[in-house]
């Protein structure tokens, strides 16, 4: 990998970063998930995460969300170093992820699930105050312009695209401020799709949260990030804002890097 | 009755066209009668009601003297304690983990019970005592799933065995008096009046302590810990961060870790309040009795019966689904059967034989309504 796009940790260094992620190395057994990440997070600035399948996008944003621990390496939440310990440590650092699979409860009602582990409740009653939860539910899915007719009804009734839409939601409700995004046009039709970015826009432009967001298609990073990072192999192998970079330039990378695995592939193949 | 038939002639018309039923938004369009019985039918516990319901008509009508304090008292029994059983083992079901050793813990309970007595400790700490051993069972039972990692079937099959031979061990296989359940006779003189002469004769009255009246003895006292242990179950499950972090974990439980909520106590202090109502059960059914003996085999037919009943009042083996409620009438259900048959005189060769087949009858009206409720949500 001796590429001159790799990227030195200290050369990307600035100020005013609210997350950095140091030599950070995940294996799973004998699979290699992140080799050695670094990646910088500035207040502020959305970061568009590409890279193929199974590069290690996912697992790097469950390490910085606490969900799993990294095998070496530090992270650095608003200048100071921390072992995130679980998503609950995260969360209270304000740091909060969108999976790819939602983590939305299927058998539990919209509101519930935009509330879990939010809960609100009938002080000193532990019970659950459901109709203030339901009224502010309906308030953040209005603000985002998500037509869910009713919270009351289990979210595996919704479609993919108003899971999606309520994953997101939760997330953006909460009083996080370094906001993990994990493909959130997956499931989206066009439509939807647009009102996801769209709430990304209008963030971006508020500038009080940071995001990541891991997409494949390069048209929408380019259109909704400050900057762009690739993921390849476990490493980050190219970083550069996204007005210095084109749809073209990034196809171009990727396909490159096909055509080595192919003849790396091939390789092996005649040497067996 | 013209009620229950509107209702069940209801989910045969729902599948063929729930879009119209239910649209998107409902506003302005006021419910009728068919609506209402159809949202009832295809509430989870819905469909248990309805066929309990059925089968107390049936055997009202069969019979006349079903419907009797009497028959009703004796009816008790066979219901009250598989309802608290049923509602603990709702609880790790809808978790997405089952408990089987509720048998073996029932049974030993009050073995438990008596060796503290016999230690010279007095009856309430001794019935705390006694709990604290099932919590323990509980504890471990909820450590080799969630964090060995063993399935709770396997982990709780185990424990049944050898929950149940440890009773053996401490009991020697022999029955115990249970402690605070003694009957005290004394003599009265009840004076009478036989064709018009007063006559003035000793009679024997039974009496037992205010510890049993409380806790088995009474004739209602099971009742009445059923109601309030079923409606407190149901108030977890239903309107507190527990029951919510319940259902998460049973329904998704790699979403809920994600989500943050902590997996392994959700699970371990279900199955804590599980072996906790299963050992209070038996010291109830012991103090009832006031012996016990140490019957394995009837205690694992007690812990199916206990299943049965949260299944078939609509408790997903699955998890992520379940009801208190339900489970209490699915216990009332078989109560009802059991009761009834004897009653009609049924040859208790055929009991079992009955039972099983209306257990699956049940269970399929469930199933079936199961469906209507998940498709009446689309559109």
């Amino acid at each position: 990998m001796a590429d001159d796009r790799v990227i030195q940790p200290d050369a990307a260094r600035a100020s005013d970063d609210v997350l950095r992620v140091e030599h950070v190395a995940k294996r799973f057994g004998p699979v290699t998930a992140l080799r050695d990440i670094n990646l910088h997070l500035r207040k502020g600035e959305v970061l568009g995460l590409l890279g193929d399948n199974g590069a290690g996008k996912s697992t790097l944003m469950k390490i910085i969300s606490g969900f799993q621990k990294p095998d070496e390496g530090r992270i650095v939440v608003k200048g100071e170093e921390t072992e995130l310990r679980s998503v609950d440590h995260a969360r209270s650092l304000g740091v909060d992820c969108v999976y790819q699979d939602l983590a939305l409860i299927n058998e539990l009602s919209v509101y519930h699930n935009m509330f879990l582990k939010r809960e609100k409740l009938l002080r000193p009653l532990p019970l659950l105050a459901n109709r203030a939860m339901k009224r502010e539910a309906r308030a953040a899915l209005d603000q985002i312009g998500v037509n869910v007719p009713r919270l009351d009804v289990p979210v595996a009734r919704l479609s993919g695209g108003q899971r999606q839409a309520i994953a997101v939601a939760r997330t953006v409700n909460s009083d996080a401020d370094i906001i993990l995004l994990d493909e959130p046009l997956a499931a989206m039709g066009a439509k939807e799709g647009a009102m996801i970015l769209d709430l990304v826009a209008r963030l971006r432009a508020e500038g009080r949260v940071s995001i990541i967001m891991i997409a494949h298609n390069y048209v929408h990073v380019l259109q909704s990030c400050d900057r762009v990072n690739l993921i390849q192999d476990g490493e980050i192998t190219f970083d550069r804002p996204t007005a210095e970079t084109s749809v073209e330039e990034l196809n171009e990378i990727v396909v490159e890097e096909y055509r080595r695995a192919r003849m790396a592939a091939n390789g092996s193949e005649g040497r067996g | 009755m013209s009620d229950v038939r509107t209702e069940s002639g209801a989910p045969t018309r729902a599948p063929a066209d729930p879009p119209q039923h239910e649209p998107p938004l409902q506003a302005g369009r006021r419910p009728t009668a068919g609506d209402m019985a159809r949202r009832f039918l295809t509430l989870r516990e819905g469909s248990i009601v309805v066929v309990t319901v059925l089968a107390a008509i049936y055997f009202a009508v069969q019979n006349d003297r079903f419907f009797t304090q009497a028959n009703f008292e004796n009816l008790l029994p066979y219901f009250a304690p598989f309802a608290i059983l049923a509602a603990g083992e709702v609880l790790l079901m809808v978790a997405g983990e089952i408990d089987l050793s509720i048998g073996s813990v029932y049974l030993f309970a009050p073995f438990m019970f008596y060796e503290f007595n016999q230690a010279g400790i007095p009856l309430i700490p001794c019935l705390i005592l006694a709990l604290l051993c099932c919590a323990v069972v509980g504890i471990i039972n909820g450590v080799f799933t969630e964090i060995i990692g063993v399935s709770s079937f396997i982990t709780t099959l185990g424990m049944l065995l050898g929950l149940g031979g440890l009773t053996l061990i401490i009991s020697h296989a022999q029955p115990v008096a249970m402690p605070g359940a003694e009957v005290t006779s004394k003599t009265v003189n009840v004076t009478h009046v036989v064709n018009g002469q007063t006559v003035t004769l000793p009679e024997k009255v039974n009496e037992i302590g205010t510890f049993a009246r409380i806790f088995g003895g009474g004739i209602y006292s099971e009742l009445i810990w059923a109601l309030v242990i079923v409606v407190a179950v149901q108030v977890l499950l239903t309107l507190t961060r527990w029951g919510m972090y319940t259902i998460a974990v049973g329904g998704n439980k790699h979403g809920a870790a994600e989500a943050g909520i902590n997996v392994r106590v959700t699970v371990i202090r279900n199955f804590i309040v599980c072996s906790v109502f299963a050992g209070f059960v038996g010291v109830l059914e012991a103090v009832r009795a006031s012996s016990v003996t140490p019957d394995t085999a009837g205690a694992s037919e007690t812990m199916f019966r206990a299943v049965s009943a949260a299944v078939i009042g609509g408790t997903l083996l699955a998890g992520g689904e379940g009801t208190a409620v339900g489970a209490l009438f699915g216990a009332l259900f078989l109560g009802i059967l059991r009761d009834g048959l004897t009653l009609e005189g049924v040859n208790a060769d055929y009991l079992d034989f009955i039972l099983g087949v209306a257990i699956l009858f049940a269970m399929v009206v469930n199933v079936y309504v199961g469906r209507v409720r998940k498709g009446s949500g689309r559109g």
